[in-house]
């Protein structure tokens, strides 16, 4: 198991680019940041209406923001991707490594998972078309404000865990 | 100018923060910079995106209820920014990548709340269709803006300038790649839909 993760992680042709070139980590960086923005300027503006501010939104039509949301959290995917299997380039430690020791990385995981089945709970639940039934000024059943707080602070924990991934102990 | 960033650098608090041997302490400070960027840049980049015509189901009125978490978030950015500045003020203020980031900042700002006077302030008039061409412009000077401020703030983190120019070139290459993909992906889209562009 271990020499397939340790083969299967490391992924030669992104550590080459970031080798040949200096810049390509950098705006992968700039990019997560960018996918965190959209992600929270959609998601998080929709927890906060059906947690009770700005209630003159029908959560109907704040749903069309989402699929910038989606993009943003892709976007987020995809470069978090290449940090992992391009790490080796950067600071010259496996990311079987990394994956396997950096507890705050292993937490942030934890979390994105979390916020994943808390927003499958939302739909599960049929909270989410209680939601869409909501006019203008209404205030979100219960059960929708749980979901609500639950995804802001599933995902204030995962940027906060991101933060302490570099003081993270990186033991081979 | 030199003596004073060296002596800033001395002080009690620029000290403590930077040789303290709590591993979350600095990585928090940091946490509150990107949180406070999420609620800020998000909220007004959501704001700016429908300005610019994204989602035009969603009423513009409510959004003003949102400022406060905006200045929240804002105030967030400045107080960890300045901590983190005092940590390392012979770094960030000797270095051309910080003012830039900075000017940037300020623009976005203030930006803002000229979209803010003019568009919110009076609630009868939030949303005249078509919004006029000068809010379009300042809500994609807004996003410019902001686009500017994350990659200048990315770049502090190298401290060559050779790296941060070319990391910045780069930058500008790939988001001219995505955005030229993203507008003929959505032209797509729409013509295979309903068979226009408009």
């Amino acid at each position: 198991m271990e020499a397939f993760l340790r083969y299967w992680m490391r992924w030669p042709s992104v550590e080459g680019l970031i080798y040949k070139y200096l810049w390509v980590w950098g705006v992968c960086q700039s990019l997560h940041f960018v996918g965190m923005v959209l992600l929270i300027g959609t998601v998080g503006i929709l927890d906060l209406r059906m947690l009770g501010m700005a209630r003159q939104f029908p959560p109907a039509a704040l749903k069309k923001l989402i699929p910038w949301g989606v993009f943003g959290f892709v976007l987020c995917l995809a470069t978090g991707l290449f940090f992992v299997t391009g790490i080796y380039a950067n600071i010259n430690v496996h990311p079987y490594v990394v994956l396997k020791s950096d507890v705050f990385l292993q937490i942030k995981f934890v979390f994105i998972v979390l916020a994943g089945l808390n927003l499958l709970a939302f739909y599960a639940t049929g909270m989410s078309r209680a939601v869409d039934r909501l006019a203008a000024g209404e205030d979100a059943p219960p059960l929708a404000k749980f979901f609500a707080g639950a995804s802001l602070f599933f995902w204030i924990a995962v940027m906060y865990f991101a933060r302490l991934i570099p003081s993270g102990k990186f033991q081979p | 100018m030199m003596p004073f960033l060296e002596w800033l650098e001395s002080t009690w608090l620029s000290t403590t923060l930077r040789d303290s041997p709590n591993i979350f302490l600095y990585p928090t400070i940091l946490a509150f910079h990107t949180l406070g960027l999420a609620f800020f840049v998000g909220i007004s980049s959501a704001i700016a995106l429908r300005i610019l015509g994204v989602a035009p189901e969603v009423p513009l009125a409510p959004f003003r209820k949102l400022y406060p978490v905006m200045w929240i978030g804002f105030v967030f950015n400045a107080v960890s920014g300045l901590l983190l500045l005092i940590i390392e003020p012979t770094k960030f203020l000797t270095m051309v990548d910080f003012y830039i980031k900075l000017l940037a900042i300020g623009g976005a700002v203030y930006c803002n709340r000229v979209l803010y006077v003019r568009r919110f302030r009076n609630p009868s008039a939030v949303d005249p269709n078509p919004l006029p061409a000068g809010d379009k412009a300042l809500a994609g000077l807004i996003l410019f803006l902001w686009a500017a401020s994350i990659t200048a703030g990315r770049l502090t983190a190298y401290d060559d300038p050779y790296t941060q120019w070319k990391t910045a070139v780069g930058t500008v290459m790939v988001s001219a790649v995505l955005l030229a993909g993203g507008y003929a992906a959505v032209t797509f889209w729409r013509l295979v839909r309903h068979g226009s562009v408009s």
